[in-house]
C-alpha cells in the first residue's frame, strides 16, 4: 500500500511540474501565425474547396454526410451555413465570413487579444473547415486541431499577450501550466514513436528508396530529380536517420543530455521536409509544437515575479542561469521559425494565380 | 491545486493518452495487415485480429447510433486524434493522377487536370486524388470523379463530352532513373460523361 502511495505521488508530481508560461506563449504565437498563413494560403480556393453545391471543386456535403454517420457531435461548416440561412445569408457569404473570422481570430491569437476566446474560435472554425473538407484535408489539419485543442484548454493568457498588459488578468497556476505542457509532450512522444515504428517496418526507409520516392512523388517533387539522383548514396543514411530520430524521440527527448540533439534533429528534419517537399505549413506546425513542448525553459519563479514585457530583456537576464541550455535552444529555434514563416509567405506570393 | 482536483486531471490525461495510443495502434495494425512489411504474409491475420480488438476498444463495434460510439467518435474528432501517424509508412506508395479529356463540338480535344490556385491547395487536391485511388468503394470513387468532372465542365461549358481517366503514377527507383527511366502511368479507370448525364460508361483495364 505504501509503495502504491509513493507511485501515485510520483505520478502526480510528474504530471504537475511547475512551469513558466513561456511555452504557452510560443504555442499561442506559433498557432496564431500558422492559422493566418493557413487561411492566406487558401484565400483564393476557400469557397471553391468548401462549397456545398454548384460552384465548388467537390461538394462538402459528401464529406459531411459521411462524417455525420460517425458522429453528429463534430462541428462542420453546415452548422454555420444553416445558421446563416436563418438570417438570410447565402452559403457563399457565410463561407467568406468564416474565412474573415478565422484570419481575425488568428491575428487576435497572435497578439494575445482575448486569448481564450480567440483560441476557442480558431479551434472551432478550423475544425469546421477541416471536417467539412475532409476529402481535401491531410496531416497538417490534425496537428493544427491537436495544437489548438490543447491551447484553448491551457491557462491563457500568458505574460507576452496583450491581455496580460491591458487587463492584468493573471490566472496562472504554474502546476496547471506544467500539466498542459506535459500532455503536449506525451502526445508528441506517441506521435513520433508510431510514426517511426511504422516506417521501421517497411524496407524502404532502411535502403533509402522511400526517401527517394517521397522526394519525387507528385506533388512533393519540388527538387528536380536530375539533381536528387546525384545524392542517391545519402538516401539510406537519411532514411535510417529519420527512423532513428522518430522512434528514439520518446526515449531521448526527456533526458537533459540528449534533448538538445534530438530536438534540433527533429526540427531540422521538419525544415528539410518543408524545403524539399514544399510542405511549409506542415513543417511550421511541427516545429511550433516541438519548440513549445520541449525547447522553452521552465522557471516558475520567474513566471510569478515577472514584470518585464520585453523578450530581449528576459533573454538577457536568463543567460548564464542553470536554464541557459533551454534559452540557447529557444534562440536557435526562433530563426528557424522566422525563416520558415518567411519561406511560406514568399511561396504564397509566388504561387498567386 | 487540491489533490482531488489533480486526480481528476490525471484521469483525464490517462484517458487522452489511452485514446491516442489506441487509435495509433489500430492504424498501425491496419497498415501491417494491408501493406508489405518486414513481417511474413502469414502474420496478416494476426494483425487484422489486433486491429479488430483496438477498434472495439474505440467503440467501433457498437451500432453507429449508439450514444457511447457517437460521443467517443465525436471526442476524438474534436481533439484531432482520430487518425494514427503512419505518414509515408511502411513504404512510400505510388501516387495517382486524374486527367480530364474534353471533347468539343468542332472535334477539338483538350486535356485538363483538377485546378486550384496555389501549391498549398494542390497538396490538398493530391490527397483527394489519392483517396479516389485508395478507396475500395466504387460508388464513392464514381461520385467524387463525377463532382470533379462537373467542376471542370463549369470551366468549359461548351464541351460536349468529358472522359475522366484515372491512373497510377509508377515511380522509377533512383538507379532506374539514373539509367534514363522516367515516371510512367498505369491506366486504372475511365469514366465517360456526356452533356447533362451521369457517367455513361466506365471502363477498367
Amino acid at each position: 500500500m505504501k509503495r502504491l502511495a509513493v507511485w501515485q505521488e510520483r505520478l502526480i508530481d510528474f504530471c504537475f511540474p511547475a512551469e513558466s508560461d513561456t511555452w504557452l506563449a510560443v504555442l499561442r504565437i506559433g498557432l496564431g501565425l500558422e492559422i493566418i498563413l493557413y487561411a492566406l494560403s487558401l484565400r483564393y480556393d476557400w469557397n471553391y474547396l468548401l462549397a456545398g453545391t454548384g460552384y465548388g471543386l467537390i461538394s462538402r456535403n459528401l464529406g459531411e454526410a459521411i462524417l455525420s454517420l460517425e458522429s453528429r457531435l463534430v462541428p462542420t461548416l453546415d452548422w454555420l451555413v444553416t445558421l446563416g440561412a436563418h438570417v438570410g445569408l447565402h452559403e457563399e457569404t457565410v463561407l467568406t465570413v468564416a474565412w474573415i473570422f478565422l484570419v481575425a481570430a488568428g491575428s487576435a491569437l497572435l497578439l494575445g487579444v482575448g486569448s481564450r476566446f480567440a483560441a476557442i474560435l480558431v479551434w472551432f472554425l478550423h475544425l469546421c473547415a477541416a471536417k467539412s473538407g475532409g476529402f481535401v484535408s491531410y496531416g497538417i489539419d490534425n496537428f493544427m486541431t491537436i495544437g489548438l485543442f490543447y491551447l484553448m484548454l491551457s491557462p491563457l493568457p500568458d505574460r507576452y499577450s496583450v491581455d496580460w498588459r491591458l487587463r492584468k488578468s493573471r490566472s496562472r497556476d504554474p502546476q496547471l501550466l506544467g500539466f498542459w505542457r506535459r500532455v503536449l509532450q506525451l502526445h508528441l512522444c506517441v506521435i513520433y514513436f508510431f510514426s517511426g515504428l511504422t516506417k521501421c517496418l517497411g524496407s524502404g526507409w532502411w535502403d533509402g528508396s522511400s526517401v527517394w520516392r517521397a522526394l519525387i512523388r507528385p506533388p512533393f517533387n519540388v527538387i528536380n530529380p536530375e539533381v536528387l539522383v546525384s545524392w542517391k548514396y545519402l538516401f539510406p543514411v537519411a532514411g535510417i536517420l529519420v527512423c532513428l530520430l522518430e522512434i528514439g524521440y520518446p526515449f531521448f527527448i526527456w533526458h537533459n543530455k540528449t534533448r538538445k540533439i534530438w530536438l534540433i534533429g527533429i526540427c531540422a528534419m521538419h525544415v528539410g521536409i518543408g524545403l524539399t517537399m514544399g510542405m511549409y505549413l506542415f513543417a511550421f506546425i511541427m516545429i511550433v509544437l516541438n519548440v513549445s513542448a520541449f525547447a522553452c525553459r521552465s522557471d516558475p519563479h520567474r513566471a510569478s515575479n515577472a514584470s518585464s514585457w520585453s523578450f530581449r530583456k528576459w533573454a538577457h537576464k536568463s543567460a548564464g542561469t542553470e536554464h541557459s541550455f533551454q534559452y540557447v535552444l529557444l534562440s536557435a529555434q526562433m530563426p528557424l521559425l522566422l525563416s520558415t514563416t518567411a519561406t511560406i509567405a514568399l511561396r504564397i506570393r509566388s504561387t498567386k494565380g | 491545486m487540491a489533490l482531488s482536483k489533480r486526480r481528476i486531471y490525471v484521469a483525464g490525461i490517462a484517458l487522452q493518452l489511452f485514446l491516442v495510443i489506441t487509435v495509433s495502434s489500430r492504424d498501425t495494425f491496419w497498415l501491417l495487415s494491408k501493406s508489405k512489411t518486414v513481417f511474413p504474409e502469414s502474420s496478416k491475420k494476426f494483425w487484422q485480429g489486433a486491429e479488430q480488438i483496438t477498434s472495439t476498444a474505440l467503440a467501433q463495434g457498437l451500432p453507429r447510433s449508439n450514444p457511447v460510439r457517437q460521443i467517443l467518435t465525436g471526442y476524438v474528432n474534436l481533439s484531432g486524434i482520430e487518425v494514427g501517424y503512419g505518414f509515408f509508412a511502411p513504404n512510400v506508395s505510388n501516387s495517382y493522377k486524374l486527367v480530364f479529356e474534353l471533347h468539343f463540338p468542332d472535334r477539338r480535344v483538350e486535356y485538363e487536370l483538377p485546378r486550384v490556385s496555389n501549391s498549398a491547395s494542390a497538396l490538398r487536391v493530391a490527397g483527394l486524388v489519392d483517396t479516389i485511388g485508395r478507396t475500395h468503394s466504387e460508388a464513392l470513387r464514381q461520385t467524387i470523379i463525377t463532382m470533379l468532372a462537373d467542376a471542370v465542365w463549369r470551366e468549359h461549358a461548351d464541351a460536349i463530352a468529358i472522359r475522366a481517366i484515372f491512373g497510377s503514377v509508377i515511380l522509377p527507383s533512383a538507379a532506374e532513373f539514373a539509367h534514363g527511366k522516367r515516371e510512367s502511368y498505369e491506366f486504372l479507370y475511365a469514366y465517360d460523361f456526356a452533356v447533362s448525364d451521369n457517367p455513361t460508361e466506365r471502363s477498367t483495364p
